[in-house]
């Protein structure tokens, strides 16, 4: 039973791995945000969005 | 075609020799052993009846070893000091040889007489010692000696090679080698007599025609008997084998001698009740087996004193096993030759496996119940010596016994035997399918030769390692190279206060989707900081990846040692991102923030990243590292049980 439940979770580490490889998949790497559809139509290369906007201040 | 015929000296009836090489002849009608000399015959004395001991040979039969056929001629019957008796077989070879085939316990060892050069170095029966090696033996493999004793002569039948005379004792030293080797010096004169085989078996002699359906009729003739206390009825489970019994009615030990029983002494209760009942049939890894008899034993350490329990099994074609049950634990255990084991220091090495010392103490029979083949009684000891190789035990037990000697009572010679045994271990669970019981307790604590039983974890890890890094390969060659999709040196002015920022938008470049990505930033700085927040953003979806760059490289002297830290460059990896044109957006914020600064930005897709492989790894070994935690301590709780601690822990390479 042991050797089963170790071989699946094995396989499963190595087909993760093998997904995220081919999808380029990365553990950390920063953060993910969505610009709001005002700030892109205002302008988000604006000083005070992105200290106030997306990040809320700094 | 006989050699001489004559008339019997003590009865007048013709006896026969048929053999030019025998000295005495067993007349068929008075039992008188008829020795012919120079000149006449020669009445030697009376003979006992020969004990049935259900050997499937008799005088007579023919057979054919190495292709040379023989005639089994004669038959002596000798008694054993410790109780029992053993055939030997005298086979006259149509080439002239003689043959002595030695038939014990359902074994069979067939030698012949060997000169050798130099007999006189030989050691004297009372320099033996149990476990030396005789040297200067015409042998391939070294022989030791497994036994010494004192035999006497029982009963005879057929023509014998030698002066066998009826009740007369001799010394004896049976030797025991690799390969099945076996050899008995025979101190009836001196030098001793030499004589040199091997264990063989009835088809290796080709002997076809056995008297077994006899034996099979006289076993069950002989099963069923009285108490001679009680008068209870008693059966006897193997009584061609059996030396002792004890009476279930009265638990009296009884003395068996040729399937007459004898009162010895009274037992009282048992001080332990078997868990196998005794006449319980079980089906074991060798054929089916009956249990015969049940004995305690136990051995004092540090004045602590544990207790075991041994079944004593029985199948008339396979012979004698044992099932040894001691803190739940169970061994099916069998004899094996002790010139098949070799000792070294305090390991031994049999059959190509290396076996470490566990445990050496005497060993002392508490109680008995049921039937044995040797004149059991409590309190019997013997020095037991175990070695371990899970999940085979080998077990040595070293039996001394002083005899008077038969010329002068009051010197003790001192003989015994070495035996030594291989048990393999057996669950509960095994056992209570074998004998169909149920609920049989389990152990806790862990047996001498418990094996454990996840070791194929470290294959499986090995394998899996493997299968890992082979995958990581075939990705790495079928993602294809690393892409630089965007580099820029951007020159950054100096800030307006400490806490200023300077930002930088690059032009659109293109991001391909399922690509992880690489942002890099690099700058000369010397003993300072840069700090870098870059921002990828998705014109056309808004989508923002925000990762930081710490630049930071501090380099000195100190106590003329020269030291660096931190880098002149960092990088980050991130998830892929939807394909699409993207934006590079860095804010930055350094220490000399008066001063300009140059920092040399680069995004590569398709890079290869060790840590997912090392993560990948990392998961594969977490089973294997905790059941490896799991073995040690399983080992530790094994050997803290041990008088020896870990035994010779620099041999275990098993072959």
């Amino acid at each position: 039973m042991l050797k089963i439940l170790y071989t699946s979770f094995s396989a499963g580490v190595i087909g993760l791995y093998t997904v995220a490889s081919i999808w380029g998949w990365e553990i950390g790497g920063g953060s993910r945000r969505q610009l709001p559809p005002d700030a892109r139509q205002n302008g988000y290369r604006s000083f005070h969005f992105w200290h106030y906007g997306l990040r809320g201040g700094k | 075609m006989s050699v001489l015929v004559a008339n019997c000296p003590a009865c007048g009836a013709p006896v026969e020799f048929k053999s030019g090489q025998s000295i005495v002849v067993i007349c068929n009608y008075c039992r008188s052993a008829v020795a012919r000399t120079d000149r006449d015959l020669r009445d030697l004395g009376k003979v006992a009846e020969l004990v049935e001991t259900g050997s499937p040979l008799d005088v007579g039969i023919r057979g054919k070893w190495r292709d040379i056929p023989f005639e089994l001629t004669g038959r002596a019957q000798l008694g054993h000091e410790m109780g029992g008796q053993w055939d030997e077989w005298y086979a006259t070879f149509s080439n002239g040889w003689l043959g002595w085939l030695a038939e014990a316990q359902g074994r069979f060892y067939l030698t012949f007489q060997r000169q050798i050069p130099e007999p006189g170095q030989l050691p004297a029966f009372d320099q033996l010692q149990l476990g030396q090696t005789i040297p200067g033996l015409p042998w391939p493999t070294p022989m030791m000696v497994a036994e010494t004793g004192r035999a006497k002569a029982l009963g005879a039948k057929g023509e014998i090679p030698y002066l066998l005379t009826p009740g007369e004792t001799y010394y004896y030293a049976d030797l025991s080698g690799a390969n099945g080797s076996f050899g008995t010096l025979d101190y009836n004169e001196t030098p001793p007599l030499v004589f040199l085989g091997q264990e063989t078996s009835l088809a290796q002699l080709g002997i076809t025609s056995t008297r077994t359906p006899e034996r099979d009729q006289r076993q069950v003739d002989a099963a069923h008997l009285g108490c001679p206390n009680c008068g209870g009825p008693l059966e006897l489970r193997a009584p061609d084998k059996t030396e002792r019994v004890t009476c279930p009615n009265c638990n009296s030990l009884l003395d068996v001698n040729q399937g007459q029983l004898s009162f010895l002494k009274a037992l009282g209760q048992p001080t332990f009740q078997p868990v196998i009942p005794l006449g319980s049939t079980g089906d074991l890894p060798e054929g089916k087996m009956t249990v015969i008899g049940a004995m305690s034993r136990s051995v004092t350490i540090e004045g602590t004193q544990y207790f075991w329990s041994e079944y004593l099994l029985y199948n008339p074609q396979i012979g004698f096993r044992w099932l040894v049950h001691s803190d739940e634990h169970w061994n099916y255990v069998q004899a094996i030759p002790p010139g098949e084991v070799t000792e070294v220091a305090r390991s031994v090495r049999f059959r190509g496996k290396n076996y470490k010392i566990f445990q050496d103490a005497p060993a002392v029979v508490e109680s008995v119940l049921g039937e044995f083949y040797w004149k059991v009684e409590a309190g019997e000891a013997v020095r037991g010596v175990d070695y371990v190789s899970p999940p085979y035990i080998l077990s040595k037990e070293v039996t001394t016994l002083y005899v008077a000697d038969a010329s002068n009572p009051a010197k003790k010679r001192a003989t015994g035997e070495i035996n030594w045994s291989l048990g393999t271990y057996v669950t509960p669970k095994q056992i209570e399918k074998s004998f169909g019981l149920s609920a049989l307790p389990r152990p806790s604590g862990i047996a001498p030769n418990q094996p454990y039983l996840h070791t194929w974890i470290y294959k499986y890890w090995i394998v899996l390692i493997f299968a890992a890094l082979l995958v990581s390969l075939a990705v790495f060659i079928t993602s294809g190279s690393s892409k630089e999709v965007f580099s820029k040196t951007v020159n950054l002015q100096p800030l307006p206060n400490e806490d200023g920022t300077q930002v930088f938008f690059s032009e659109p470049f293109e991001l391909a989707g399922r690509r992880n990505i690489r942002i890099s930033g690099e700058s000369p700085v010397q003993n300072t900081w840069v700090y870098l927040e870059a921002d990828l953003i998705n014109e056309e979806t808004g989508l923002v990846q925000s990762v930081p760059i710490d630049i930071s490289y501090y380099q000195g002297v100190e106590g003329g040692e020269a030291w660096t830290e931190g880098a002149q460059r960092d990088s980050i990896d991130t998830s892929s991102m939807p394909e699409g044109k993207y934006v590079l957006r860095l804010e930055g914020q350094w220490e000399k923030w008066q001063q300009p600064t140059t920092v040399s930005v680069r995004i590569v897709q398709n890079v290869f990243n060790g840590f997912n492989l090392l993560l990948l790894l990392i998961g594969i070994s977490i089973v294997p590292i905790i059941m490896g935690i799991y073995h040690i301590s399983f080992e530790r709780r094994r050997w803290s049980e041990s008088m020896f601690s870990g035994g010779d822990s620099s041999d275990d390479d098993d072959d």
